[in-house]
């Protein structure tokens, strides 16, 4: 595609990165910015190079931060006793904003998957060993998905806190709210019958 | 090539394009083949993510063209096999080897049948390294790598329970000294061969044994899975 310009083809070419944008709509965002909104394309410049520079990851969570201690592991008011590990930093946001917990993370970046290349190591699970072992964390809620692989994850991390005396606990799953009994696949149906709760 | 109402277990599922998956299973008519489930990670897919989950046997509509084909339907069939805690992690290695030592669409009915026998086994809660160990025998067979374990590689003679050997992956049994890593006793090869389950120890050499020919028929790899599996 030629459009007379060499700089206008490599944006374009470079905003195909993005998740969901193709050839056409990294074509319209490129010449949006150029026609009315160049302040804002140099705002996202900038943004996105000192974001690509400075974000790495926590060390002690994993997630997502420009400082070697991210601000939800070094706040005060969060309870040191619980510890959630989820497997991406979107599966914490989700958390944050559905749910009132106020303790710790750990973000695995990933799941147990062979197939992947994922094992223990990439997750980062000696780091998790090592913090369960530093006594400060009394229970683990594993929030990995209910996916096979996620469940997989979930049972070796709970060898890891019964490795250390710690209890592990492990996100419901059942009929979604407002769901249909006749809709819901089997699958989900029959772990919410096997884990169906006393009333009252 | 239409093909309907194919058997199938996932053995794996990555994402593909960008709502897309690539979904590798295990089929008897056409061996492993790629499936590619178009639109199954948008929100409101007709197709829920949840019926190409792994370890639930199903029945694939699709089309082949070349090497993949494309998803047109897939129901779920027979009871829904759950398999929890250390058998969870012994499935996703039944999955990487399975995917490592088939090439797709080389049809073998008779792996399928063992894998879902497998599965089966591990669902009802049977001793996962001992029904880790009959699969692995029974796929290397149906592979064409059948295992020689009743008789010694150089003489031809039947293995003696008591003695010591070795396995060599593309000969066979071979006279071992009893100390040595890979070390085996005729005992344990015969107890495979005659599919009963040996003592605690005649496992761990079994296992050991095992991992070095499933090492060799992967042309010198090794699978992550190992790492995973204690």
């Amino acid at each position: 595609m030629s459009n007379g310009s060499r700089l206008l083809g490599e944006l374009i070419d470079a905003l195909r990165c993005l998740p969901g944008v193709g050839a056409k709509s990294a074509q319209r965002m490129a010449f949006h910015l150029l026609e009315r909104e160049r302040q804002g394309g140099l705002r996202l410049a900038s943004a996105l190079e000192s974001a690509m520079r400075d974000v790495g990851n926590c060390t002690r969570c994993r997630n997502f931060s420009e400082t070697p201690v991210c601000s939800l592991c070094a706040s005060a008011s969060r309870d040191k006793q619980v510890l959630c590990v989820v497997e991406s930093p979107s599966d914490l946001a989700a958390i944050e904003q559905a749910t009132g917990y106020r303790g710790h993370y750990f973000v695995l970046l990933g799941r147990l998957s062979p197939l992947d290349g994922l094992g223990p190591d990439e997750l980062g699970l000696p780091l998790l060993a090592e913090r369960l072992g530093e006594g400060e964390v009394d229970e683990m809620i594993i929030a990995t998905n209910p996916t096979v692989e996620g469940e997989a994850t979930a049972h070796y991390i709970g060898q890891l806190a019964k490795a250390a005396g710690i209890r592990a606990t492990r996100l419901a799953h059942g009929v979604p709210l407002g769901g249909e009994l006749e809709f819901v696949d089997r699958g989900t149906l029959a772990h919410a019958f096997g884990s169906r709760q006393s009333l009252g | 090539m239409r093909i309907e109402q194919q058997p199938a277990f996932v053995l794996h599922a990555r994402p593909y394009r960008e709502t897309s998956l690539l979904v590798e299973c295990l089929t008897p008519d056409y061996g492993r083949i790629g499936v590619v489930a178009r639109g199954v990670r948008k929100e409101r897919a007709r197709l829920q993510r949840a019926q190409l989950e792994p370890f639930q046997r199903i029945q694939l509509d699709m089309l082949l063209k070349g090497e993949l084909a494309t998803l047109r339907g897939a129901e779920p069939s027979g009871a829904v096999m759950r398999l929890t805690g250390d058998a969870g992690l012994a499935g996703l290695y039944l999955n990487e080897l399975v995917v490592r030592l088939t090439g797709r669409q080389d049809p073998n009915a008779a792996l399928f049948a063992f894998y879902e026998r497998t599965l089966r086994r591990m669902a009802a809660g049977e001793p996962l390294a001992w029904t880790l160990r009959r699969f692995e025998r029974d796929m290397l067979d149906s592979l064409g790598y059948a295992l020689q374990l009743d008789v010694d590689a150089v003489q031809g003679e039947p293995l003696e329970p008591k003695a010591t050997y070795f396995y060599d992956p593309e000969s066979g049994a071979m006279p071992g000294r009893a100390g040595d890593p890979q070390a085996i006793r005729g005992a344990d090869l015969l107890a495979l061969a005659a599919d009963q389950a040996p003592d605690t120890a005649g496992l761990a050499s079994l296992r050991r044994m095992m991992r070095q020919v499933i090492g060799f028929h992967l042309g010198g790899g090794e699978l992550r899975a190992w790492r995973v599996l204690r």
